[in-house]
């Protein structure tokens, strides 16, 4: 069950930089505690997931506007900011 | 040697995303709205701070439902929300709460009309399948500024149905149909506003091509955030254009993701699949499923306004309006309603109200500047005929005294500009003004017979009686001229001919 | 009033404040001298704003004075592990990650404290993000057993046990998702209870895995621990999975003496340390001596109740932490060109290595291709491992474990080993992944660590856990324990 580990990849998704060393600690060691996995792989599980929480529609919010935090506590929040935007770097057209 | 473009069918699948109409944002309270300044409407949950927590707001919910409804699909017992994992600096927690396995709407079908072949002709029906809509939420949005990017997040979190359709659609054509339809579905219902200008309703376009009789399905490309009908249909004609040629030339169609520049009516490609996003879709464990009762559903049902096409057909076959003023009128739920209040006033001449809403409201609102969007092609968003100076019971008012003979067409005009003017009564417009027409039979007996013994008609009179029927007309001014135009046209032809005879 | 503040019960200290003369000025800056001598041997504290303390004590006494006192807590400072938002207050995690952040807002309990008249006292260390059994992956500073400084003090509401068992708080409030309530309070001999799931509001406690984290009390004492948790478990429509008003009712105590215990086989033997035997099973006759029924359990399941948790657990965290990018809040790394640099970048400094470790899992558990065969799969075994906890509790009424297998280990000493360290939590997960409430309560002493039991009901049982908890330490006397510093 734990074959088809791609560091790299997972890196990459997890947007985390990982040094030479890293990858192969956190290879190891994900590769050890995917291994302790095996019991899942083996057991006998029910085919279906019960619905532990499942709530009526008076749970639900009604549609009344609350208070906001203001451009200016945004800004405070941000690491970068101008004219009461958050600033990043320049993003170029693609969905991430 | 190339085939003719009729050699290949294009199939077309959109995924439409409409802003619900809503006070308060989907998961949190904060409210949202168009033209508020950039991070105004943002509150702690919105912006994904640590700690916080997404609830559900019940009217979006119930929005959702009710468009279920208006396209007829099955309410599910029960709906769901994932989680829909990517970075992006637009998206607070990078992750979009989202609806994957078990969404709100599923299933239901979209009457569509296409052109006729004149404005007065009624195109094709046909109907497209819905395959489900999700309730998810809205993300911020980016702007360009030198070297950087700057991010609002005040449409993050906005509630955003996606409407997603069987591949069904046919044509540029059949897509902008469909939206159309979709549009007045929406609006009609109270749905949504989509505002197209204010980015209230985006689509993204799935396009292949196959051999006309075909039965596989081609490879596809997907054209991502097209804002207007427009850009869906010239995505259409472009994709379609572009696949020809691709396969025609003896290449492939890789399946891939791509943007529209509506400048340059141009397609790009934003990325192929091997760069496809991995989302890891997981069930979202701070919403609960949500259980949706029967109760609530037979609630929203009595919110479900008649389908603009049945409306269509019965004022067409029922009430007998030519296609022209029916399509006008059920395009806009207000007006169709507003023609009706008028027409049960007045039930025996449908037709005379309609002529009158169609031509006149319409031009007088688009006019006084209330309702212009009545009148244009594009797609109309909710227009209000609050403000309409004119109340339906007092067209109605105008139309019987024109049928009954009181005024006359021509004095009816009169009456409509001042009632448009002042909203009075057709019948005190009519009082004040004294064109109420005279029918004194006695009186008007009396200036008949002075009028035919006057010498200067004799020459008319002979004329008449030689059989030229039209000499009869020069009698009349005279007639009218002595009753002030108060007399009906109507009688005094009687009773020309009467004393002629 | 001959005994030091400091080593007074909560409950106790509200009744002196109500009766006076003692104010919470006197007993916030008696507190404050002991944090002074003490905190930095422990560490349990990141930080404490002592003039705000000092100012909420006034206006306590303000209240007091004016008869407008807001119950048994009026007064009485309660620490807050450093996960739960309270406005104006920094929101750090331990994380070099939020460093910076102040909290804009407060934690639906931090609003119920306040509501309740007590002082919101200092931030208390923890494992970066709750995720550890040391905290020794705080990247602020490291916490030691207030019972042998070279130990750890358990985790991840470390800080939490350690500043109760140092008699540096009355009160405090902790967090648990697999354990970290209940295995710190056992290394340091105090009480900590995980409250069923949807008791409290979660609203304001920063997620690590949403659907096993709950708030909880930690106290030197039941009836403290008691206290606390009717201060804090009330409704809140901003949480969807915190019980509505109509459904959160306990169960009633009934008789402690009555209760039927249920020992799950095989429990005692696998990895348990001899001393915790002892005193766990020296825990199990007293009950039985005390007219209680005992009865071998089975929970074929148990097995895969670790793999199990750390696959919903992974995969939960590497979406909840996916929102710390540097972009709104928190860490920007200040070499980045592109949005993607920025955002991998400040992950990458932001994070220690645990965390980064957890994210990596719950990635791939999650990911294409994977996610049917571990997370799919987890969810299917989280179905059954509840169904068997649920079927053996309605045949006894609470479940007696130790609370972990062993005592309180060497700081250091199982830091390079992850999959050792998850195997503290062996007897705790099974509560968070069944959402059922556990309580671990203080039962001896391994050498001069301290050893806790563990009890596990049914849903809305909390009443009994601590009736329960009641009779063994009326009977022990390890109420109110502190370590000598």
């Amino acid at each position: 069950m734990a074959e088809g580990f791609d560091i790299d990849h997972l890196a990459k998704l997890a947007r985390l930089n990982l040094t030479a060393a890293e990858k192969v600690l956190y290879s190891l060691q994900l590769n050890q505690i995917l291994g302790h996995f095996q019991a899942l792989a083996k057991a006998d599980l029910p085919a279906t997931i019960d619905l532990a929480r499942v709530v009526s529609e008076s749970a639900l919010r009604s549609d009344e506007p609350g208070p906001v935090l203001g451009a200016e506590t945004v800004t405070r929040l941000a690491p970068a900011s101008r004219d009461g935007q958050i600033s990043v770097p320049r993003v170029v057209d693609d969905e991430a | 040697m190339s085939s003719s473009p009729s050699d290949w069918e294009v199939v077309i699948g959109l995924e439409v995303h409409v802003q619900l109409h809503t006070r308060a944002k989907v998961f949190a309270s904060s409210p949202w709205g168009f033209g508020k300044e950039p991070n105004e409407q943002v509150d702690p949950v919105v912006l994904g701070l640590p700690g916080t927590l997404p609830v559900v707001n019940r009217e979006a919910v119930e929005k959702s439902i009710l468009f279920g409804l208006v396209v007829g699909s099955s309410v599910p017992e029960q709906c769901a929300w994932d989680r829909k994992n990517y970075f992006y600096p637009d998206n607070p927690k990078n992750y979009q709460l989202t609806q994957k396995d078990f969404p709100v709407v599923v299933g239901g079908q979209v009457e569509i009309e296409l052109p006729g072949v004149s404005r007065n002709v009624m195109g094709e029906h046909k109907f497209i399948r819905i395959h489900h809509a999700h309730l998810e939420e809205d993300v911020g949005k980016l702007s360009h500024a030198g070297s950087g990017s700057l991010v609002d997040y005040n449409r993050a979190g906005v509630p955003l149905l996606e409407i997603v359709t069987e591949p069904d659609l046919r044509s540029a054509a059949e897509a902008e149909a469909f939206l159309r339809s979709l549009v007045a579905l929406l609006t009609q219902a109270g749905v949504a506003d989509c505002d197209m200008e204010k980015g209230q309703l985006r689509c993204d376009c799935n396009v292949s091509i196959r051999r006309r009789g075909a039965e596989k399905l081609g490879t596809r490309t997907e054209t991502k955030n097209l804002n207007s009908i427009s850009s869906v249909r010239d995505t259409v004609i472009y994709e379609t254009a572009r696949q020809i040629r691709e396969l025609e030339a003896g290449r492939t169609i890789t399946q891939e993701t791509r943007g529209w520049n509506a400048e340059l009516s141009r397609g790009y490609i934003l990325r192929d699949k091997e760069d496809a996003h991995d989302y890891r879709y997981f069930p979202d464990p701070d919403l609960p499923t949500l259980r949706i009762s029967r109760e609530t559903v037979a609630r929203l049902q009595k919110l479900v306004p008649e389908n603009l096409y049945d409306r269509q057909r019965r004022y067409v076959e029922k009430l007998g309006l030519p296609f022209t003023a029916a399509s006008v009128l059920v395009a806009n739920r207000e007006l169709a309603e507003w023609f009706e209040a008028a027409a049960a006033v007045h039930p025996a001449n449908p037709q005379g109200i309609a002529n009158w809403v169609t031509n006149d409201l319409l031009r007088d609102l688009a006019a006084s500047g209330t309702a212009g969007a009545l009148l244009t092609d594009e797609v109309l968003p909710a227009v209000s005929l609050a403000s309409c100076p004119i109340k339906p019971v007092q067209l109605a008012g105008l139309v019987k005294l024109t049928d009954d003979g009181v005024i006359s067409k021509q004095q009816a005009k009169e009456v409509f500009a001042e009632m448009f003017k002042t909203g009075q009564e057709a019948v005190a417009i009519v009082d004040a003004k004294g064109l109420r027409q005279n029918s004194d039979t006695g009186e008007l007996e009396k200036i008949v017979q002075e009028v035919i013994a006057d010498a200067a008609v004799a020459k008319s009179i002979a004329e008449y009686r030689a059989g030229n029927e039209k000499a009869i007309n020069a009698l009349k001014g005279p007639i009218m001229k002595r009753t002030q135009g108060k007399a009906n046209p109507i009688l005094i032809d009687q009773l020309l001919r009467k004393f002629l005879g | 009033m001959d005994e030091p503040l400091h080593t007074l019960s909560a409950a106790e200290l509200g009744r002196r404040l109500a009766a006076g003369p003692l104010t919470s000025r006197a007993l916030c800056e008696a507190l404050i001298v002991r944090y002074h001598a003490v905190n930095k041997k422990v560490g349990a504290f990141t930080h404490l704003d002592e003039g705000d303390v000092l100012a909420q004590a006034d206006a306590s006494d303000v209240r007091r004075k004016a008869g407008q006192g807001r119950g048994p807590l009026e007064g009485v400072p309660v620490a807050i592990k450093d996960n739960i938002a309270v406005k104006g207050q920094p929101l750090t995690c331990s994380s070099k990650m939020l460093a910076s952040l102040v909290s804009p807002y407060d934690a639906h309990v931090t609003e119920r404290l306040r509501a309740a008249g007590a002082i919101l006292y200092g931030r208390l260390n923890m494992d970066e993000f709750a995720m550890g059994s040391s905290t020794e992956n705080s990247a602020i500073q490291k916490t030691f057993n207030p019972w042998d400084l070279a130990c750890i003090p358990g985790g991840s509401s470390g800080g939490s046990a350690a500043a109760l068992a140092a008699g540096l708080v009355p009160l405090a409030l902790g967090s648990d998702t697999g354990g970290s309530i209940r295995q710190p309070a056992s290394h340091c001999g105090v009480v900590g209870l995980k409250p069923t799931y949807g008791l409290i509001s979660r609203f304001g406690l920063v997620a690590f895995a949403s659907s096993l984290d709950q708030i909880g009390p930690m106290a030197r004492c039941l009836e403290d621990c008691e206290l606390l948790l009717g201060a804090l478990a009330s409704a809140d429509a901003r949480d969807m999975t915190c019980f509505s008003p109509s459904d959160r009712a306990l169960t009633p105590a009934g008789d402690a003496k009555k209760l039927r215990i249920g020992i799950p086989k095989g429990f005692l033997g696998k990895g348990v340390g001899a001393e915790v035997a002892t005193a766990v099973t020296a825990a199990i006759e007293f009950y039985r001596s005390q007219g209680c029924a005992i009865s071998e359990v089975e929970l074929p399941s148990a097995d895969l109740a670790v793999p199990t948790y750390y696959v919903v657990a992974t995969a939960e965290a590497s979406s909840n932490l996916g929102r710390y990018d540097g972009v709104r809040y928190g860490h920007r790394s200040a070499s980045a060109g592109t949005p993607v640099e920025m955002m991998t970048n400040s992950r990458s400094e932001g994070f220690g290595a645990e965390v980064k470790r957890r994210i990596l899992l719950g990635t791939f558990v999650l990911s294409a291709g994977y996610a049917d065969a571990y997370y799919m799969r987890a969810l299917r075994a989280r179905s059954k491992i509840r169904a068997e906890y649920l079927a053996a509790l309605a045949t006894v009424d609470v479940l007696l474990t130790p609370t972990v297998p062993t005592p309180a280990f060497k700081v250091g000493e199982k830091a390079s080993d992850p999959l050792q360290l998850y195997l503290e939590d062996i007897f705790t997960i099974p509560a968070n992944l069944a959402g059922l409430p556990a309580i671990s309560v203080p039962c001896g002493k391994s050498g001069h660590l301290p050893v806790g039991f563990h009890l596990v009901g049914a849903p809305l049982s909390e009443a009994k856990l601590l009736a329960a908890g009641r009779l063994f330490e009326a009977a022990h006397g390890f109420a109110h324990q502190q370590a000598a510093l």
